[in-house]
């Protein structure tokens, strides 16, 4: 992972084909890798990588020499830690393997704190890789187990990432009673920053149930809890400004819509120091929502200008996983522009889905897309093909506000 | 300072004062590094308004017109650098740029001069570095508006073609003379001189104008996708060959296929395209039936053929098959006042698309668009024209409404020295510079053309800091 995302933060476009036919066109698998620059980067490359390594062993050591001494939860806790060194470093499909490991440890356990915590890091660890049923299965135990603990914070998570996996596969009143849940724990302490993370939820939730001054409402209370937190609430700032702009641009008023978003990737900017970690790609994030945005208001050209900045983002951060939501926009933009091309891509989406192993919601979103594309320009054929393998990712992750929606479009396509 | 608040910010308004408007952002009202702005803001004709962070910074921005913005860089001076440039792109007013930061490297101040920063200055500031500054802020108020003059098109839309200048005469009186035959035609020109409309103005005007016009984008499309986007391909084929697919030689049959950068196809592919246009059909990929076709074919690219054929990358057969009628176009910087009527066509098209009303570009706008190199001939020219349309605010584009990387170019400028001539080692760092955009940023290329070793080249990026 880190030495694939070497390869592609050290090619770059050749700036004298910036102006070809082919330009536009440009994707990274069209970038050039300068040797020099390379090898110049490859030592601390390899240096982060050894120490990855060498950081995991340490802690797959620090549990072995737990269980020799019999602290069964300190072993537990070496075996979290190390999934969450893995997550950390963007290797989000090896995190799991820890956290099973631990799980069927801390499952022997009389003492269930260990188990919960398992549970809650392996919960959000599915929830990141689009596995949302198994994702809510862990949270419900964790909550069932936080509750017979009485620990309060624990079952606050739990709920909150309940609500989570339900707003992810469209289950909107079960979001909400989640949420609600979690909202009226955490309302018992004073935990500003936690009461603004779920004002955050519930204001998306009432945007996506249709509901916009409900949206509005809980924004505002959201940026109330979060803005006088002097530091490390920048990000949840930037997330409740980033559906703040969302919201506007649904209310037809794409000034203000605009303004929350440059405002949301201040904050973004304005609590991360370090450029390798910038918020899972909250930037690149926003920057999309921006520019889809300029997109529905028929502002073309900036919406494309904004897509080539997330993508050039995307790749001098190593935020690669990034590039399938971006190339699919800028396919989606060429279907706009009614440019048959645009299918380069889609291919260049799906391809990186492959290379990535990243979250497959995104590759059936990706083939959703292509599936929209193929409509209008290539043909029918094309079109059902893909729109059926979308049909069929998101079915397998239990999306089914998805799944109803691409079974819709393919009606409507054999009408 | 009054704490900004969420609302929705106001629609920016410029003030009646002829003060530079000036956002200070970073640094401290109080004592810091910008401590003695406060004081100078009178006498300098100042309205000074500060922002203690990013996120106020923003929200002022985007409520109000500003002039310039003032930024304190810290220690990622380079990145955020590129923030600020990025962030002030589309604010209203179109502020400039002044960074300033505590020894600020040559590296810095060179790419600040790529980006379109007007200036950056050294910590403490000093008065007057400001004044210079702001100066050239007020100079940018007195631009003059001309008119643009009025165009004649001989075609709607997006692909007319444009100009009166003695170059493109040529071009039309070759086009007129092919446009009627169905003899296959090569375009050759710079990366944006317009070769697809070329192209389509001679699938309109000739035997096959009934027919479709099919233009296939051969730099665009990666290599392994291109044969089956060419010719088709069966059901099950190869993995991802979910359906049976026509290609654009059948697209095309009984109108024109234009294939655009053929150059940038590999030799295989080439060998194929040959055969088609010999044999006149054409095989699907993983089909074995031939499938005859009858199309006019015109191919365009923006290289050499001649030196390709000469360095085994393109096929001397197929370069006679193509070459038939070859139609070389002029590059912008060569077609003297068609600068000035494609400006004037592009604006009205833009202005029409985005609901605008633009009758005048400034003096000063006209003397950087004339000076500017035009490495992406119109195609630039119509972007950097369609993003002014954008952001113009009444009927006359000005430079405000130029890309910062264009304003950078402003005759007149004074390079970044302490005072006078450059030193040696800033002539030398600047240079180099130079050479790595023109290269792309390839350091061997870059050494290749300085006559170093890439080495002595990487030392030197290195010393400063570029």
């Amino acid at each position: 992972m880190p030495l694939r995302g070497l390869l592609l933060s050290s090619a770059r476009p050749d700036e004298r084909v910036q102006w070809g036919s082919g330009g536009p066109y440009l994707t990274v698998g069209k970038r050039e890798i300068e040797p020099g620059e390379l090898t110049r980067l490859m030592g601390p490359v390899l240096t982060a990588v050894a120490e990855h390594v060498a950081a995991l062993f340490a802690t797959y050591v620090g549990a072995l020499e737990a269980q020799q001494r019999g602290d069964s939860p300190g072993a537990v806790a070496a075996l979290v830690e190390a999934g969450r060194l893995e997550e950390r470093v963007g290797r989000l499909t090896q995190a799991p393997a820890w956290y099973e490991v631990a799980l069927a440890l801390a499952e022997t356990l009389q003492d269930r704190r260990p188990e919960v915590e398992t549970l809650l890091a392996f919960g959000r660890a599915c929830l990141a890789l689009g596995q949302y049923a198994l994702g809510a299965r862990h949270y419900q135990r964790a909550l069932v187990l936080s509750e017979a603990e009485f620990d309060q914070s624990a079952a606050i998570d739990a709920s909150m990432g309940l609500g989570d996996a339900a707003l992810e596969c469209g289950y909107w009143s079960g979001a909400q009673a989640w949420y609600e849940r979690t909202l009226r724990l955490t309302e018992a302490g004073d935990d500003r920053l936690r009461l603004g993370r779920i004002e955050h939820r519930l204001g998306l939730l009432a945007r996506r149930r249709g509901d916009l001054a409900a949206a509005g409402e809980r924004l505002r209370h959201a940026r109330e809890c979060l803005e006088p937190l002097s530091a490390g609430a920048g990000h949840e700032m930037a997330r409740v400004l980033d559906a703040q702009g969302e919201l506007e641009g649904a209310l037809g008023r794409p000034g203000p819509a605009a303004a929350a978003f440059r405002e949301a990737l201040a904050w973004v900017r304005h609590d991360e120091p370090d450029p390798g970690a910038a918020g899972e790609g909250l930037d690149v994030t926003i920057r999309l929502h921006l520019a889809e945005l300029l997109l529905d208001t028929g502002r073309l050209l900036e919406a494309e200008e904004e897509m080539r900045r997330a993508e050039q983002l995307a790749i001098t951060s190593h935020q690669t996983r990034a590039l399938v939501r971006i190339y699919t926009l800028l396919g989606g933009l060429r279907g706009r522009q009614g440019d048959e091309t645009g299918f380069v891509f889609f291919e260049q989406a799906i391809a990186l889905c492959r290379a990535l192993e990243g979250p497959p919601v995104d590759e059936a979103r990706a083939y959703h897309a292509y599936g929209l594309f193929r409509q209008t320009s290539g043909g029918p054929d094309e079109a059902r093909a893909y729109l059926e393998r979308a049909r069929e990712i998101f079915r397998s992750l239990g999306v089914d506000a998805e799944v109803e929606r691409v079974e819709a479009e393919l009606q409507a396509l054999s009408a | 300072m009054t704490r900004p608040t969420h609302e929705p910010p106001a629609a920016p308004v410029r003030p009646a004062t002829d003060a530079v408007r000036v956002l200070a952002v970073g640094g401290e009202a109080g004592p810091g590094p910008l401590q003695s702005l406060r004081q100078w803001a009178a006498e300098l004709e100042v309205e000074l308004e500060w922002a203690a962070d990013l996120p106020r910074a923003t929200r002022l921005l985007a409520g109000g017109h500003w002039d310039l913005v003032l930024a304190v860089l810290g220690d990622r001076s380079d990145e955020e650098l590129t923030w600020w440039t990025d962030a002030l792109r589309g604010a209203p007013g179109g502020p400039r740029l002044i960074a300033l930061a505590d020894r600020p490297s040559m590296g810095l101040a060179l790419r600040a001069e790529k980006l379109g920063v007007l200036d950056v200055l050294a910590l403490p500031l000093k008065r007057e570095a400001l004044a210079n500054a702001l100066a050239r802020v007020r100079s940018a108020v007195t631009e003059v508006a001309v008119p643009l003059p009025p165009v004649e098109v001989d075609a709607e839309g997006h692909y007319a073609l444009v100009g009166q200048s003695p170059a493109m005469l040529d071009v039309y009186k070759l086009m007129a003379r092919v446009a009627h035959s169905s003899a296959t035609v090569l375009v050759q020109g710079e990366s944006g001189t317009g070769k697809e409309v070329v192209a389509r103005t001679i699938h309109e005007h000739g035997p096959a104008a009934k027919g479709a016009f099919v233009a296939v984008n051969c730099a665009a499309i990666p290599e392994n996708l291109l044969e089956s986007e060419l010719f088709g391909h069966e059901k099950g084929a190869f993995t991802g060959a979910v359906a049976r697919k026509i290609g654009r030689f059948e697209q095309a049959a009984g109108g024109t296929l234009f294939l655009d950068e053929i150059a940038d196809m590999s030799l295989a592919l080439q060998a194929k395209i040959l055969r088609a246009v010999q044999e006149r059909e054409i095989e699907r990929v993983g089909g074995g039936e031939s499938i005859p076709v009858t199309v006019r074919l015109i191919a365009a690219t923006n290289r050499d053929l001649q030196t390709e054929i000469a360095q085994g990358r393109f096929r001397e057969d197929l370069y006679y098959r193509l070459a038939v009628v070859t139609i070389q176009l002029p590059r912008l910087v060569d077609r003297g006042d068609d600068l000035l009527l494609l400006i004037a066509h592009f604006a009205r098209q833009f202005a029409q698309r985005y609901g605008k009303r633009i009758e005048a570009l400034s003096d000063r706008a006209l003397e950087l668009l004339r000076h500017h190199q035009w490495v992406g001939n119109v195609r630039e020219l119509r972007n950097v024209i369609e993003r002014a349309t954008i952001v113009a605010t009444d009927g006359t584009l000005r430079t405000e409404h130029l890309p910062d990387e264009l304003r950078a170019e402003e005759p007149g400028v004074p390079e970044r020295t302490a005072g006078g001539l450059p030193t040696l080692a800033e002539a030398e760092a600047r240079h180099i510079a130079r050479v790595l955009a023109h290269t792309g940023g390839q350091i061997g290329a870059a050494a290749d053309v300085l006559g170093i070793h890439r080495n002595t080249l990487t030392r030197k990026m290195k010393e400063y800091g570029l």
